[in-house]
């Protein structure tokens, strides 16, 4: 039969004819961020490691978590995850458990022993960090990592600052810190301990040693409670006692303890006092849903037998021969415009008492702003620093709880990062400088949830109370391996490619290419209609006006 | 979350003229590219008609033979039988219709073949109306749903084309949609496999004609399915049902809520419509129970 072209046979095929100039708008592969990279103190990109999770790369997972803090095991236990209250999840059933995700991985690495690689060059500039805490050590790391001389000089007898000092080993094992702390010393850090530089003659000749100072002693002087005699045998401020338990000295106070204070730090300091066999009352100024502690603590807190006396306050103290009378009052709390502000007003007619052996005040610490006399100015309650992190006095810069209100351990590992890529600029101007997201988190509504089951949470476990009460052992567990790989697949991934080839498969025009990692658009045939972007499932395309093939 | 997954093989080519979004040339992409090369399309008027061809070109990489309305599953029977005669038996012969040539204009010949038991697999791309000539109602047109010539909403039942064809005692038939594009490979890859009469009704929201936005067909098909108005479903000699989809999440409410074809329900008008699809959702269960 002949097969001659005819008029009534087509001779070519529809792609001459290019639907693209129909066109409107076009899809866009942004990848834009999600909003718990913006809530995350360190700026960890989260979407990511928790994808490299799902896929079982678990040492690809843990390199893009230490790119941005070198303690994942640490943070994954005490971190106060603002991410979780960001995640876009909680909007759909509940938070992904990014923490206990993130413990999973760093305690998977402390398992294989994984250690940071040599850099590549080194430099001859050299930096000294003045306090080994979370500031000190995370911008030792990060300096290290770049092959700067880091030296690190540290008045205790051992690095880890207010993780060692101050947070109790049921939260926070010390194998672990000592862990993680090794594996940044291993880089490379010279390590001075025992070594104050406790005034302004000590600051000036380090700095003259060196390129560039960091100064990251914290905020060590405790707040004082007023009214209260410190001098008695029955006070014992609260960073003193738990510096005293986390070293193993025994408790030489009574049978019942008034903490006051209801941060972390005093929920620290109760914990403690209770696995030392005491009974413990909490007394707080703010009422129960302001305590400024995590909500798990105060949960597990209660949970352990601790007394809660919230919104109330101290008014005076009679000690008599069989112990104190505490002489209290309710208080009407306001909080104020920024965290740890507030205002009170004592109520009338609500006096009552408490008794106890002994009071342990815990009511935060204060950054000491003379130990280096005028060399550094300060602004308010901390040190001045410029966008920076340089103090007023040039070359030396300064982090942590020293300079910020912000008083979390990740806060103050987020300001050594961005303190120490500042420095490295200061000492070496080719180094890159730190960038903030800047771009809108991906909302909710982007996200087609049709992709996604609401089955809620998985939590790790937790040692049974009377456990608990019997030692210093972690409380939190880690997740199981099938936890983890489950929690890690509850993951929006918002703003993130998953590669799942939704918007490949549901184009009806064959517009979109596949790559080996991700999608180009044919913008001769795409109609502009969208459906990629309606059916991605993890919001990283966006329509973008485009009038113009 | 589940992947789509099959093999892209270029059968159905980008330029098409289809509107941005269409849910139509999505399916078609689907069914061409599962059944392969070794088959010949039957296209009767339609929005495939339009999408398959445009004189003198064409984007599908099959042969397809452009036949009337009336007798699409009869031109697919003689293209099989003379496919036969030439020792091509295994070539697919696919019939492409809509619902107008599937409800309406081609009963009488798909019933002629269903009842000849023809090796054709049919697919009608239901869309539920005329939407190719501006919109109007077919007897695929669900009740209340405005329609150009139904502007008060139509006072009748959609045909109900999965009774009358079960009713033939062919070997396969099958709804589908796009929101669940694994499930509809696997309908055409079963079908294919089978002698003997095989229909597929997938439903394709149509952009203009239902009131919907562009990006808004695969969540329209999806919310179709998860509200139970359009089942996903299999029938096996007329007599043995298989539910695809088995649970029914969301209210009907949902469903015509995004469409403004809708757009003048009542609230008793909607409750009327959860009914109706509760009573059909309950009598489709009893018939799997009966297997």
């Amino acid at each position: 039969m002949s097969r001659e072209p005819s008029f009534l046979w087509s001779n070519s095929t529809s792609e001459g004819r290019l639907t693209g100039t129909w066109r409107t708008a076009s899809p866009d592969y942004r990848n834009l961020p999600s909003p718990c990279l913006g809530a995350c103190p360190v700026n960890g990109r989260i979407a990511t490691w928790i994808g490299q999770v799902t896929k079982g790369d678990y040492h690809g997972a843990w390199t893009t978590l230490v790119d941005n803090n070198p303690f994942p095991s640490i943070a994954g236990r005490i971190c106060h995850h603002p991410c979780e209250t960001a995640c876009n999840r909680v909007e759909h059933d509940e938070a992904v458990s990014i923490c206990a995700l993130e413990r999973y991985v760093g305690d998977q690495a402390l398992e294989e022993n994984w250690q940071y690689p040599k850099p590549e060059t080194m430099h001859d500039q050299s930096v000294a960090i003045v306090g080994g805490g979370p500031a000190g050590l995370s911008a030792a790391y990060q300096l290290a990592r770049r092959g700067f001389r880091v030296s690190i000089y540290e008045s205790q007898a051992q690095l880890g600052g207010l993780l060692r000092y101050g947070i109790p080993s049921y939260r926070l094992d010390k194998s672990i810190l000592d862990a993680e702390i090794a594996r940044i010393v291993n880089l490379g850090v010279t390590v001075h301990l025992n070594t104050s530089i406790a005034d302004k003659g000590g600051l000036e000749a380090l700095r003259a040693e060196h390129d560039a100072v960091f100064l990251a002693t914290g905020a060590t002087k405790s707040k004082v409670l007023p009214g209260l005699d410190y001098s008695q045998p029955w006070v014992r401020d609260g960073a003193k006692f738990l510096a005293q338990t986390n070293a193993g000295e025994a408790c030489d106070l009574g049978r019942h303890l008034v903490v006051i204070g209801g941060g972390s730090a005093g929920i620290d300091v109760a914990r403690t006092a209770r696995r030392l066999g005491r009974d413990v009352t909490v007394l707080a100024l703010e009422p129960d849903d302001l305590l400024p502690a995590q909500r798990t603590e105060v949960v597990e807190a209660r949970e352990e037998g601790i007394r809660f006396v919230c919104g109330a306050m101290m008014q005076k103290v009679d000690a008599g021969a069989d112990g104190l009378t505490i002489n209290c009052v309710e208080v009407a709390f306001t909080p104020g415009a920024a965290r740890g502000q507030f205002t009170i007003a004592p109520v009338d007619g609500s006096a009552f008492t408490l008794a106890a052996d002994a009071i342990i005040p815990s009511i935060g610490q204060d950054a000491d702003l003379k130990k280096y006399g005028d060399l550094l100015d300060s602004a308010g309650p901390v040190i001045a620093h410029d966008e920076n992190w340089q103090t007023s006095s040039p070359g030396i810069f300064a982090g942590g709880d020293l300079t910020s209100m912000d008083r979390f351990v990740t806060e103050a590992i987020g300001m050594g990062k961005e303190a120490a890529m500042a420095i490295a600029r200061f000492v070496d101007p080719e180094q890159p400088a730190f960038v903030k997201p800047s771009d809108p988190a991906v909302p909710f509504k982007v996200i087609n949830t049709a992709y996604h089951s609401a089955d809620g949470r998985e939590s790790p476990a937790h040692v049974a109370v009377e456990q608990r009460l019997q030692s210093f052992g972690e409380v939190q567990q880690r997740f199981t391996k099938a936890a983890a790989e489950i929690e890690a697949k509850r993951c929006f991934s918002c703003g993130t490619c998953i590669y799942c080839d939704n918007c490949y498969f549901y184009c009806p025009d064959m517009a979109i290419t596949k790559l080996d990692q991700g999608y180009e658009v044919k913008l001769d045939y795409c109609k502009g209609c969208g459906l990629c972007v309606a059916e991605c499932p993890t919001g990283a395309i966006n329509m973008a006006e485009d009038l113009g093939r | 979350m589940e992947k789509i997954e099959y093999e892209e093989k270029g059968q159905l080519y980008s330029g098409h003229v289809a509107c941005a979004g269409c849910a139509e040339a999505l399916s078609l992409r689907v069914v061409l590219n599962t059944v392969g090369q070794d088959a010949v399309g039957v296209v009767a008027p339609s929005c495939l008609a339009v999408i398959c061809g445009a004189h003198p070109t064409s984007s599908v990489k099959i042969p397809v033979f452009h036949t009337t309305i009336e007798s699409c599953a009869a031109t697919a029977s003689g293209v099989k039988r003379a496919l036969d005669k030439q020792g091509k038996s295994q070539t697919t012969v696919l019939g492409l219709a809509g619902d107008g040539g599937t409800y309406d204009i081609g009963l009488q010949s798909l019933s002629s073949a269903a009842e000849r038991n023809e090796d054709i697999l049919y697919v009608c791309f239901d869309n539920e109306g005329y939407m190719n000539t501006g919109g109007q109602k077919s007897s695929s047109t669900p009740e209340k749903a405005v329609t150009g010539s139904t502007p008060a909403g139509k006072t009748t039942r959609k045909k109900n084309m999965i009774d009358i064809l079960a009713a033939h005692r062919i070997p396969y038939i099958a709804t589908a949609s796009p929101s669940h594009i694994n499930d509809m490979v696997a309908k055409v890859e079963k079908a294919k496999a089978i002698r003997g009469t095989k229909v597929l009704v997938i439903l394709v929201p149509c952009l203009p004609g239902w009131g919907i936005g562009d990006n808004a067909m695969v969540k329209t098909s999806r919310l179709a399915v998860e509200s139970g108005v359009f089942p996903l479903f299999e029938v096996e000699d007329g007599t043995r049902y298989i539910m695809n989809h088995t649970t029914k999440t969301q209210p009907v409410a949902e469903y015509v809520k995004l469409q403004k074809r809708y757009k003048h329900l009542s609230e008793d008008d909607i409750a009327g419509l959860q009914a109706e699809v509760d009573y059909d959702w309950d009598r489709l269960h009893r018939r799997v129970a009966q297997n």
